[in-house]
């Protein structure tokens, strides 16, 4: 038993209790007659509805879903579909980065006593899914050809630089030096097992400082250590992306300002260590292999397997510093050297634009390809700085139920989705995720999606401002930017 | 789990076209489900019977009734369930009538989909826990807010019932618009006269705390339990000195104030008691025409005042009071007539609200009693009412009708026809709505006693000629024209909400209607309570109602107090929510954006965790869907259960 | 600063309101309002067409808006209230989707909908503004007193004019003000002085026209002031056929606001056409000249 083949769609429906519900009632008793469709789950309020259950809704195997409260100032709980209208309008705009149609989700508010709009409503929003009719299932998606080769060659642009980087090394290790004794420790970065391989460094004395290197290769966001040393005194260097971090950290209050001293130093981007593996993989030789590396200014060479390598810092640099708007630290207590411009220019980046410029359905089939690899080893939500859960993780849990154990794309899928909505409007973008990534999944392209979603939203850009109430945490009464659909 | 499952015909309102028995044979299919059965109606006292014997017999351990809307019979199933001994929460309904037999007669999708809202209560319930309730202690004390008649007779019947009130009015008395008017229908008894005994009996009863002046400022808490704050407003008159002995206006040399009792007609001066039976009996300055205020120097009413009670430097203080229940009877206001210009209200100083011309005819009013036209004085003979101004008018934004106007325009025709015996009346109407007892007795007097002429029609345009006005409109009954020469013209304004009701409803957390009517609980069956536990309503602060039913809903809103007030401890509603302490991990998202505050951090063993006030939450789940971990669960509506709901619906 | 609006001057402008359209060009030119006459305009389909068929009435009335939208203006002034009323109906209309296809089917170019009509009164208004027509006042109209009269259509029905109050209108007042003349209060400002039923029941003209003069003379006017060719013709050609029914001589001038501008503004009266009007306004001109010497 499910729904009537050639007859009826799957439809789910989430109404409040206060208003919806009981316009649906009311419609009920008005005998408005409507399509058989719709399934309802009686929820207290619009603000109960996590926008996940509607994801998880519509990766397995709903058609449609229709969310309907109170009307604005008339929730029943005062503020709920306040909080609702923020999430849902978020969703709305991300659920097309997943390769589902945004209409096949509509959230709209009816009152206990509109019975007619109710009845107007249902019939509406079936009437668009009979159109858009069944929706694709993740699991039967196929890649069109070519599409991961068109992808692969995008990455290009600008990058901030200033060519200085050699000597603020030791106006950094000064600078930490003379703060040292007040600090119970100071994160940077050390090299690591192999040349390319830079690794957090932990200092508590001068010899530590030493450790200290500088460059492209310093690819770890240093905030992410900070809860966990919450209590102690900590220094930490930053880059312009790992300083929002930090503010963001600031902000949910999971560190305290007095306890934090912020050596900010300029940046001009960071390698993509994927990209450098496929580059050698390329010329033959392999991650693997590297014997030596060098960060200049022209760009990174490496020795590998006996030979040289050059690549220039445009080929190997991290997606996400291409267009950097931050490059210098946000929040610092010592400003290293002179600024890095800006190489911000209003543009998007490439990677997005290749995301715009597929349809829908490459979307999921695009999704479905790179999830197929996910061994749901949790790397990328261990990396992430502002993953609060940690061993609490919903994804992990019997109680909650989210996700089960099966190893399926839908799953995996829905894993990733779970941390794009807890992160939204709070994902700095730091790249940590996709980082910690063996599989190499471009997890961060999901997450500066809804970045992109939230900045066009709400004008807000996560871990800028210390002070900033993240947007899902908050709501105006009158929302400048969302107009609800009219169905 | 044993679950029992019950599927009722409703009569023929589900059997008609869900073929029940196919339901409940398919629900025996569902997870353990133990039981399926359908029946003729479930909630009769045989079929809750069965319920229970099905409970007792069988074992059951959980029920799942498919019949109407929860919202309908959700109590009266729980209640059964809780007579045969399990707890009440081990239950939940499908609604498979107002959502399925009664939307639509294809009797194959419909009686598919009852079946998945079966499967879907089965698959919730498996995951439901018992639920029980709190007790919490009761402050007997009611805030009411307004002092019309309707809050007079709530505060009264609240008082006389043994409890201390606290009774709040904006204004500097009592008596709302009643006080205001002149008689009333249908008996043509003196407003005042009865009124004033009330109001007396107010200011009387040591149960009652009168605060005029004074608005609500912040309401915290919940039923039993309200911390109200409330702006008591500068009058710059010491009201403990003061006896209302009027001298201070008397000798007020500024006499340009406007006179807000007397709706605008004429002026009084700045230190003024608006009317002679004021309840509380005191003088207020009105610094917006005070000469003291104005130029900084004038000093008149200090020097008169025998008691010394003048304060030019008195300040707005704020006061707290604790209460377990509100009532708001904050009434209503009147249509602003000058948005219908092409009567020319504001323009033409003789074209009033119907509440203007009842100032005329009071005794106590600025023209003594004596009807005399605004702009000259001079005694109407031909007085046109028009009624439904700003009622039944979609393009006015106000469809609703205001209910009393064809009442009062019947008895202002009257009193008219009283006040100058050569008078002639005419109204236009678009119907006579006089459903009350001895209503339509009374329009008919106005008609065939008093020769007051009723002209079914719509005025459309009125204009000065000369010293007088030319009302034109519609005889619809005679399909002409008319045109009449009118001395002056009574617009029966509508009834509006008040200016202030929305930000009032807002802070009491109730709900109010596009026209900023508070919203009642239930419009037959609950009709003075509100959403919010311990609010309840009283007048036409609900909707526009005349003088009985006001006082009517007054009493009825007190009864409720009272109920309330009956028990010592309240049980608190145990769908709240409810923190997981080893699963938080304190981060405050879910404080951050509960709307009652109800959620407060603390210390459990060195790490901050999050922790629910039992007796503040309400159970709207949005920490639920805020906490990324899931460890605040609203109970009864849990990630799970409504996950176990979308499973059911969504499998491949 | 030059403002450039289309000018849709309608048919009655060729004819017995020409020097409604002489002093229109007249002040908007010294005003800086740069009036582009669409060519090849024609006819608005007022007021017959809509009692015949809404779409073929509207596509008339498209058809002038399409050419606007061809000059590249996405204005439209016109001093006629019902060439007005249909332009604007019929871009309210179109803003249907369905409507918009079955009158842009009759035409040659579709409208696209992207010009806002307006009377060169609201023009005069918006675009101008009373405190440029006070600043430009040569000869103000000191002592003067004025009925505005603003006919049934200028304003409404509301929701489609989109222009000042639809019971009592104040823009007129404002200019006349500007030009330094009392404006009498003048209650019948928005009363059907009778212009459609002019050849079949002159009866009924002579009772509502009649009517609007006796409540301007009673409020004191010695002029009455009009933004209408309808209304214009009918109040001033008609005043000896209304003097019977109505028992008084009126012999009051009826003049165009746009004629009163131009004066106040110093613009020479070939320019303006007081000569057409039947009640000369002379008498009372040269008395404003006088007073102002």
């Amino acid at each position: 038993m499910s729904v009537l083949t050639g007859k009826e769609l799957r439809i789910v429906g989430f109404l409040c209790n206060w208003c919806s519900y009981g316009g649906a009632d009311t419609a009920g008793v008005g005998r408005f007659v409507q399509p058989t469709d719709l399934r309802i789950i009686r929820v207290p309020c619009s603000g109960r509805i996590d926008p996940l259950f509607i994801v998880k809704a519509l990766l397995n195997g709903a058609d449609g879903v229709l969310v309907s409260g109170c009307h604005p100032r008339d929730c029943h709980y005062s503020q709920g579909n306040f909080y609702a209208r923020r999430r849902l309008e978020v969703l709305k705009h991300f659920l097309p980065v997943l390769g589902i149609d945004p209409a096949r989700f509509e959230y709209t508010w009816v009152s206990a006593s509109e019975a007619q709009r109710w009845q107007k409503v249902v019939s509406s929003f079936t009437e668009r899914i009979h159109k858009l009719g069944p929706a694709s299932r993740l699991e039967n998606t196929a890649l069109p050809d070519g599409l991961e080769k068109r992808f692969a060659a995008i990455a290009s642009g600008e990058l901030p630089s200033d060519g200085k980087a050699a000597t603020r090394l030791e106006e950094l290790k000064d600078r930490i030096h003379e703060f040292l004794p007040d600090l119970d420790i100071v994160i940077g970065w050390q090299r690591g097992f192999d040349a390319l391989h830079n690794t957090p460094l932990f200092m508590r004395s001068a010899e530590d400082l030493e450790k200290l290197v500088w460059g492209p290769l310093n690819i770890h966001n240093t905030a992410t250590y900070l809860p966990s040393l919450r209590g102690k005194k900590v220094g930490v260097v930053v880059k312009g992306c790992d300083s929002r971090s930090v503010v963001e950290l600031l902000q949910e209050k999971l560190v305290d300002r007095e306890n934090i001293v912020v050596f900010g130093m300029p940046c001009s981007g960071i390698v993509d260590l994927s990209k450098i593996d496929r580059a050698l993989r390329e010329r033959g030789t392999g991650i693997g292999r590297v014997q030596a590396a060098e960060c200049g200014e022209k760009g990174v060479t490496i020795k590998a397997g006996g030979q040289e390598y050059r690549f220039a810092m445009e080929e190997v640099a991290a997606d996400k510093c291409f267009h950097c708007e931050y490059p210098n630290a946000v929040l610092a207590d010592h400003l290293i050297g002179n600024a890095s411009p800006s190489s911000s220019n209003g543009k998007i980046s490439r990677q997005l634009a290749a995301f715009d410029a597929m349809s829908l359905q490459e979307r999921m089939a695009y999704w479905r390809s790179q999830m197929d690899r996910c061994i749901r080893c949790h790397a990328c939500r261990n990396a992430c700085p502002l993953c609060v859960c940690k061993d609490h993780c919903i994804a992990q849990s019997r109680d909650p139920h989210w996700i089960s154990q099966e190893d399926t794309i839908t799953e995996k899928l829905m894993f990733q989705v779970v941390h794009a909505v807890h992160t939204a409007g709070r994902c700095t973008e730091c790249g940590e995720c996709e980082r910690a990534c063996p599989m190499d999944i471009p997890i961060l392209a999901m997450k500066r999606q809804m970045n992109r979603a939230i900045r066009e939203l709400f004008e807000y850009k996560a871990g800028t401002d210390p002070e900033a109430v993240p947007p899902l945490l908050a709501f105006q009464a009158e929302e400048k930017n969302i107009h609800e659909g009219v169905l | 789990m044993r679950i029992g499952v019950f599927v009722c015909h409703c009569g023929s309102n589900i059997e008609g076209t869900v073929d029940t028995a196919a339901v409940a044979r398919a629900a025996l299919g569902f997870p353990e489900v133990a039981l399926a059965t359908d029946a003729m109606y479930t909630c009769s006292e045989p079929g809750q019977d069965a319920i229970v014997q099905a409970i007792r017999e069988k074992g059951l351990s959980g029920i799942v009734v498919a019949s109407c809307s929860p919202r309908m019979h959700e109590n009266t199933f729980r209640r059964a369930v809780e007579r045969a001994g399990l707890n009440r929460y081990m239950f939940e309904m499908a609604n498979i009538r107002e959502h399925v037999s009664w939307i639509g007669k294809d009797r194959e999708a419909n009686t598919n989909k009852a079946t998945e809202l079966v499967r879907m209560a089965v698959e919730k319930l498996r995951r439901n826990t018992p639920l029980f309730s709190n007790k919490f202690d009761v402050t007997k004390r009611v805030l009411v807010i307004g002092g019309g008649v309707a809050g007079i007779q709530a505060a009264l019947d609240c008082a006389e019932g043994g409890k201390e009130v606290v009774l709040v009015e904006r204004e500097s008395s009592i008596g709302g618009k009643m006080a205001k008017l002149d008689k009333t229908f249908p008996t043509v008894d003196c407003s005042s006269c009865i009124l004033g005994p009330k109001m007396v009996d107010v200011a009387q009863h040591p149960n009652i705390k009168l605060l005029a002046c004074t608005e609500l400022k912040s309401v915290g808490g919940y039923v039993g339990n309200f911390q109200v704050e409330l702006r008591k407003k500068a009058t710059y008159v010491d009201w403990t000195k003061c006896t209302g002995c009027g001298q201070c206006m008397e000798k007020c040399p500024s006499k340009k104030s406007e006179d807000r009792f007397n709706e605008r007609i004429g002026v009084t001066t700045a230190i003024n008691i608006p009317f002679p039976q004021a309840i509380p009996k005191k003088a207020v300055i009105d610094p917006a025409s005070c000469r003291h205020f104005l130029k900084g120097k004038c000093g008149v009413c200090a020097k008169v005042c025998p008691t010394g009670a003048i304060d030019y430097e008195m300040k707005e203080e704020v006061l707290t009071e604790q209460v377990g229940a509100i009532i708001a009877a904050t009434g209503y206001d009147v249509f602003d007539i000058s948005k219908i210009g092409e009567y020319g209200a504001g323009r033409y100083p003789d074209v009033i609200t119907s509440l203007q011309y009842e100032r005329l005819l009071s005794a106590s009013g600025p023209t003594g009693g004596h009807i005399k036209r605004p702009s000259d004085g001079a005694e109407p003979k031909t007085i046109v009412f028009v009624q439904c101004v700003g009622s039944r008018d979609k393009s006015l934004g106000r469809p609703y009708c205001s209910g009393f106007c064809c009442m009062y325009t019947a008895k202002q025709a009257i009193l008219t026809r009283d006040h100058i015996p050569d008078s002639q009346v005419f109204v236009f109407y678009m119907d006579i709505r006089a459903p009350g007892k001895l209503y339509d007795e009374f329009t008919r007097r106005a008609m065939e006693e008093y020769g007051a002429r009723y002209i079914r029609g719509r005025v459309a345009m009125v204009y000065p000629q000369g010293s007088k006005y030319i009302v034109r409109g519609a005889d619809t009954l005679l399909g002409t024209n008319v045109e009449i020469e009118a001395d002056l013209v009574v617009l029966a304004a509508g009834a509006e909400a008040a200016a202030g009701a929305p930000a009032l409803a807002e802070k009491l957390r109730i709900s109010y209607d596009p026209y900023g009517f508070f919203v009642e609980s239930h419009p037959k069956l609950r009709p003075v309570e509100t959403n919010t536990a311990g609010v309840y309503l009283a007048g036409s602060c609900q909707g526009p109602k005349d003088i009985p039913s006001s006082v009517a809903q007054g009493s009825a809103a007190a009864a409720k107090v009272l109920a309330l007030f009956s028990k010592d401890k309240l049980e608190s509603d145990p769908q709240i929510s409810r923190v997981d302490i080893k699963r938080c991990v304190g981060c405050g998202k879910c404080i951050l954006t509960c709307p009652y505050g109800a959620i407060k951090k603390i210390d459990f063993r060195g790490e901050p965790k999050a922790e629910v006030v039992a007796t503040v939450c309400q159970g709207c789940g949005i920490c639920t869907s805020t906490c990324p971990q899931g460890a605040a669960q609203l109970a009864h509506f849990t990630d799970d259960q409504i996950l176990a709901e979308v499973n059911a619906l969504c499998r491949f | 600063m030059i403002k450039q609006l289309a000018y849709y001057p309608g048919c009655s402008s060729l004819g017995t309101s020409r020097e409604y359209d002489m002093s229109t060009r007249a002040v908007c030119e010294l005003l800086g309002l740069d009036l582009k006459e669409i060519p090849d305009w024609s006819c608005c389909g007022s007021s017959p067409a809509h009692s015949f068929d809404h779409s073929l009435s509207a596509a008339l009335s498209a058809r002038n808006l399409a050419l606007v939208e061809t000059m590249g203006l996405d204005m439209v002034a016109t001093p006629c209230p019902s060439c007005l009323s249909n332009l604007k109906t019929s871009s309210h209309r179109m803003q249907r989707e369905t409507f918009r296809d079955k009158v842009n089917l009759l035409l040659d170019k579709p409208y696209m909908g992207s010009v806002k009509s307006m009377s060169v009164l609201q023009a005069l208004i918006e675009q101008v503004g009373t405190d440029t027509i006070a600043a430009m006042v040569a000869q103000p109209l000191t002592g003067l007193k004025l009925a505005p009269f603003y006919g049934c259509i200028m304003n409404r029905p509301s929701e489609i004019m989109e222009f000042d109050d639809p019971e009592n209108p104040t823009s007129m007042d404002r200019i006349l003000t500007a030009l330094g003349a009392e404006v009498v209060p003048f209650p019948l400002k928005v009363e059907c002085c009778g212009a459609s039923y002019g050849v079949p029941f002159k009866d009924i003209v002579a009772k509502l026209s009649g009517k609007l003069l006796s409540c301007a003379l009673d409020a004191g006017a010695e002029a009455v002031v009009v933004a209408c060719p309808m209304c214009q013709m009918n109040l001033d050609l008609r005043q000896k056929q209304l003097a019977k029914p109505a028992g008084v001589n009126f012999e009051i001038p009826v003049v165009y606001f746009t004629q009163l501008m131009g004066f106040a503004m110093g613009l020479p009266e070939s320019r303006l056409g007081f000569d057409k009007l039947c009640v000369s306004p002379a008498l009372l001109l040269s008395r404003t000249l006088a007073a102002a010497s």
